[in-house]
C-alpha cells in the first residue's frame, strides 16, 4: 500500500476545514476535558474528614470526655449531636442525619482502669467513602488512646516516672514509612498521570468515532470514492489531525496539571509525548475500528462510549489490576489504555526512562501498527 | 387529546424500533455497565508484591517478615540486598512496597529500639493507602506482641450497617440506578426532539392539531417505557445474579422512580431547546450527567467537598435522587425518614417542568 503524499496533504485540509466549520463543537470537545480535570482536582479526596457523628456517653466522665476529643481532634469526626440510646443513633443514621455513631459504656472510666474497656462505633454502610474513612480514623485513634492507657498503667505499675508518655515510637519495632515520589500523599498528584490517559482517550475515541460517519452523514462519502484514494491514505488523512488536537491538548492538560495544581513532573517530557503519541494513535484507531460500521454519528457515539467504559474501569486507572480477576485483566490488555497508565505513572511520577517502560511502549507501537491496518481493510470493503 | 398524544407516541415507538442496533444498545448498556463494575471492582487489595532486603538474616527479622506474609496483604517477589536495589524494584514496577531490615535489628529489638524502613509506590493510591495502613497496623501488633506490657486496654468495635462486609457493588447499585434513570430519560427525551429538529420534521408536526403539551407527552412516554425497562433488568441484574439486597418497599421505590424520570424528562426538553444537533444535545446532557454524578455523592460524601461545590451540587436533582435510592435500597427506611430530599427533589422537579414547558413552547414558535 503505497501512500501518495500530495493526495494525502490534499485530504488532510479537507478534514481541518471539516472540523474547524464546527466551532461549536469543537469548543465543546476541548473544554470538557478540562471542566473534567477541574471537578476531578476539586471533587477527588479519597480520604474523607469531618464525619458528622452522634454520641452516646453513658460513662459521662474525664475519661470518656478525653477519648471522644480524641476523636474530634483526628479531624475524622465532628461531634454532631449527643444522643441517649443505641437505638437513638441508628434511627440518625437510618434518617441521613449523621454518618457515624459512637456508644460508650457506662462502665468505661472504671474499665479503663482495668485494662478491658470497650466502645462501639457504628458506621453508616450506605455510603463507602464514609465507612472507609471513619474506620480507619476510628481505629488509628483508638491503638494511640491504647497505647497512652498501657504507658499510664506501665508508669503506676513500676513508679518509674521517666518513662513518660509512650507512644508507637517507643515500640521494640518502629517502621519509619516513606511513600516514594508522592511522600505527602497527595491525592492530585496520585490522579493526574491517570487522568491525562483518560482524558486523552475519551477525545481520542470518541473524535475518531464521529470522524468516521462525518462523510456518511453529510453525504460526501460518494464524492471521495470516486476518487483515486486509497484507504490507507484516507485512514491517515483522518487521524493525523485529530492527532494534532490531541497532542495540543495533552499540553493544555500536563501544563494546567504542573503549573496550576504544582504536580511535579519527574521524568523526561519529550519521552512523554513520544509515547503519549503512540498512546493517542492507538486510541484513535480503536475508536475507528469500533465505529466503522456506524451509519450515523449517534451509532458511532454509543460505540465510543461503550470502549471508554471498557478502557476507564478496567485499565487500572480507578481500580487497581492487582486484585481483577482473570477475565476482566485479560480485557484489559487490549485497551491501550492499560500501557499508557503505567507508562504515564512511571514516567510522570516516578520519573523512570525509556529503559523502564519499553515493553509497554513497544506494544503500543505493535497496537498503532496492527489497528491501522485493520482500519484500513475494513474501510475498504466499505468502498466496494 | 389522548388520542393525539397516543398517535404521537405510536410514531415515536415505530422510530424507535426501526433503529435495531441503537435499541438493542440502549436496553443492553446498562447491564454491560453494571457487570464492568462487578468485573472491576475489587477494592480489598491483598497480595501486594513486596522486595525484601534483610540485611540481618536472623530468627528474628525471619519471623518478623513471616507476621506480614501470613497476613495475606503481602507477597515477596525479590529478595535483594541494598536500600538502592529496593528503589529499583519499585522503578521498575516488579514491587510496590520495599521493606529493609537493618543488619543490627535482632540485637536492637533486645534493646527494644529496631528500626525498619519501608519505602512504598506512591503511583497508585489505592495501593499505596493500603500498603501504608496494613503494613503499619501489623508492625504495631507484631512489636506490641514482642513486650510484656498488658494487653490491649481500650477495645474498639465497628459496626457497619446495612452493608457489614463493605461489599463494593451494594454501595454502588443504589448510585448507578439513579444515574441511569434520570440520565436516560433526559438523553432520550432530548434526542427525540432534536431529531424532529434536524430532520425538519417538526414544521410538520406544528402544522397538526397537536398542542405543544401533547407533542411533549407523545415525544417522551415511550422514553420513559426504555427508562423503565433498563430500571427493572439493572434491578434484576443487580438483586438476583450480583445478590445486592434490596431492603425497602418496592411500591415506595416505583414511585419515587416517578420523579427522577419526570425529571430527567423535564431536564431532557430544556436540553433541546439549548441545542440544534443531535450531537449537541447528547454532548450537553452528557456534561449535564458527569458533572451532577460528581456533586451528588456518588464518589464521595457532599459534606466532603468544597463549600462552593456544595452549594452548585444543591441545584442538582441527583443531590437530592442519591440519599431517597440509598434511604429506600439499601437502608430500608420508609417515607419518613427521607421526606426533605423527597420534598426537595418533588420541588426542583416542578421547577423543572414548569421552566421546560415554557422554554419548550417558546422554542416552537
Amino acid at each position: 500500500m503505497g501512500i501518495n503524499l500530495q493526495r494525502l496533504g490534499v485530504l488532510i485540509r479537507k478534514e481541518v476545514t471539516q472540523l474547524l466549520r464546527d466551532r461549536r463543537a469543537l469548543a465543546f470537545m476541548l473544554g470538557l476535558p478540562l471542566l473534567q480535570l477541574f471537578l476531578y482536582a476539586y471533587a477527588v479526596n479519597t480520604t474523607v474528614y469531618h464525619i458528622p457523628m452522634a454520641v452516646v456517653d453513658q460513662s459521662q466522665d474525664a475519661k470518656s470526655r478525653a477519648f471522644i476529643q480524641a476523636l474530634v481532634n483526628s479531624q475524622y469526626f465532628d461531634y454532631t449531636r449527643a444522643m441517649e440510646s443505641e437505638s437513638a443513633v441508628i434511627t440518625a443514621i437510618d434518617d441521613g442525619v449523621v454518618k457515624a455513631g459512637l456508644i460508650i459504656p457506662p462502665d468505661f472510666a472504671t474499665n479503663t482502669d482495668r485494662g478491658s474497656a470497650s466502645v462501639l462505633m457504628i458506621l453508616d454502610g450506605s455510603d463507602s467513602a464514609s465507612v472507609t474513612s471513619g474506620y480507619s480514623g476510628a481505629s488509628l485513634v483508638a491503638q494511640n488512646y491504647s497505647l497512652g492507657l498501657i504507658s499510664e498503667q506501665v508508669v503506676r505499675k513500676t513508679g518509674f516516672q521517666s518513662a513518660g508518655q509512650l507512644n508507637a515510637a517507643s515500640l521494640p519495632i518502629v517502621t519509619s514509612t516513606r511513600v516514594l515520589y508522592n511522600p505527602d500523599m497527595i491525592d492530585i498528584w496520585f490522579l493526574l498521570p491517570g487522568l491525562v490517559g483518560m482524558l486523552l482517550q475519551t477525545l481520542a475515541v470518541q473524535q475518531a468515532a464521529l470522524i468516521m460517519v462525518r462523510d456518511r452523514e453529510l453525504g460526501t462519502v460518494e464524492q471521495i470514492l470516486v476518487t483515486p484514494t486509497r484507504p490507507l491514505e484516507l485512514v491517515l488523512s483522518k487521524m493525523i489531525p485529530l492527532l494534532v488536537l490531541c497532542l495540543m491538548a495533552l499540553g493544555v492538560i500536563v501544563g494546567l496539571g504542573v503549573f496550576w495544581f504544582g504536580v511535579p513532573f519527574h521524568g523526561s517530557l519529550i519521552l512523554y509525548f513520544w509515547l503519549a503519541l503512540l498512546f493517542i494513535a492507538s486510541s484513535l484507531g480503536l475508536g475507528m475500528l469500533v465505529s466503522v460500521r456506524a451509519t450515523t454519528q449517534r451509532q458511532a457515539q454509543q460505540s465510543a462510549l461503550a470502549t471508554m467504559m471498557f478502557g476507564l474501569l478496567l485499565s487500572g486507572m480507578i481500580y487497581p489490576r492487582l486484585s481483577m480477576p482473570l477475565i476482566p485483566r485479560l480485557i484489559g490488555d487490549i485497551m491501550p489504555m492499560t500501557y499508557f497508565i503505567r507508562i504515564s505513572r512511571a514516567i510522570f511520577t516516578k520519573g523512570v526512562g525509556f529503559s523502564f517502560v519499553w515493553q509497554d511502549a513497544l506494544t503500543l507501537a505493535i497496537y498503532v501498527a496492527i489497528i491501522l491496518l485493520v482500519v484500513a481493510r475494513s474501510f475498504r470493503k466499505r468502498l466496494d | 387529546m389522548l388520542r393525539r398524544t397516543w398517535a404521537m407516541a405510536q410514531k415515536e415507538l415505530i422510530q424507535l424500533s426501526r433503529e435495531r442496533v441503537l435499541l438493542a444498545v440502549l436496553l443492553l448498556m446498562p447491564v454491560l455497565q453494571l457487570g464492568l463494575f462487578a468485573a472491576a471492582i475489587h477494592t480489598d487489595i491483598t497480595h501486594i508484591p513486596m522486595a525484601v532486603a534483610d540485611q540481618s538474616l536472623s530468627q528474628a527479622s525471619q519471623s518478623y517478615l513471616n507476621a506480614l506474609i501470613d497476613s495475606n496483604y503481602f507477597d515477596i517477589v525479590a529478595n535483594v540486598s541494598s536500600q538502592d536495589d529496593l528503589m529499583k524494584a519499585i522503578d521498575e514496577g516488579q514491587a510496590s512496597v520495599g521493606i529493609l531490615i537493618p543488619p543490627d535489628f535482632a540485637t536492637q529489638i533486645t534493646l527494644g529500639q529496631a528500626n525498619v524502613l519501608v519505602l512504598i509506590d506512591g503511583s497508585d493510591s489505592y495501593i499505596t493507602n493500603s500498603a501504608y495502613t496494613t503494613i503499619n497496623a501489623i508492625s504495631q501488633t507484631y512489636a506490641i506482641s514482642l513486650t510484656r506490657l498488658p494487653a490491649n486496654p481500650l477495645n474498639l468495635s465497628v459496626r457497619i450497617l446495612y452493608n457489614p462486609d463493605l461489599n463494593q457493588l451494594w454501595f454502588l447499585v443504589p448510585g448507578l440506578l439513579v444515574a441511569l434513570m434520570q440520565g436516560i430519560t433526559m438523553n432520550l427525551t432530548a434526542l427525540a426532539i432534536v431529531r424532529e429538529r434536524e430532520v425538519g420534521t417538526i414544521e410538520a408536526l406544528l402544522v397538526t392539531p397537536i398542542r405543544p403539551i401533547e407533542l411533549m407527552l407523545g415525544k417522551t412516554l415511550p422514553y420513559l417505557v426504555v427508562a423503565f425497562v433498563n430500571m427493572t433488568s439493572i434491578f434484576l441484574f443487580a438483586t438476583l445474579a450480583f445478590g445486592v439486597p434490596f431492603q425497602g418497599n418496592l411500591l415506595l421505590f416505583l414511585f419515587l422512580s416517578l420523579i427522577f424520570a419526570a425529571t430527567g424528562l423535564g431536564l431532557g426538553l430544556v436540553i433541546s431547546t439549548g441545542s440544534q444537533t443531535q450531537m449537541q444535545a447528547q454532548q450537553l446532557g452528557g456534561m449535564f450527567n458527569f458533572v451532577g454524578m460528581f456533586l451528588a455523592g456518588f464518589l464521595f460524601p457532599a459534606y466532603a467537598l468544597p463549600l462552593v461545590l456544595r452549594v452548585i451540587s444543591a441545584i442538582f436533582p441527583m443531590t437530592y435522587f442519591l440519599p431517597i435510592v440509598r434511604g429506600v435500597f439499601t437502608k430500608g427506611v420508609g417515607l419518613l425518614a427521607i421526606w426533605e430530599p423527597v420534598a426537595a427533589s418533588c420541588f426542583l422537579m416542578v421547577v423543572i417542568l414548569f421552566a421546560a414547558t415554557r422554554l419548550f413552547r417558546q422554542s416552537l414558535d
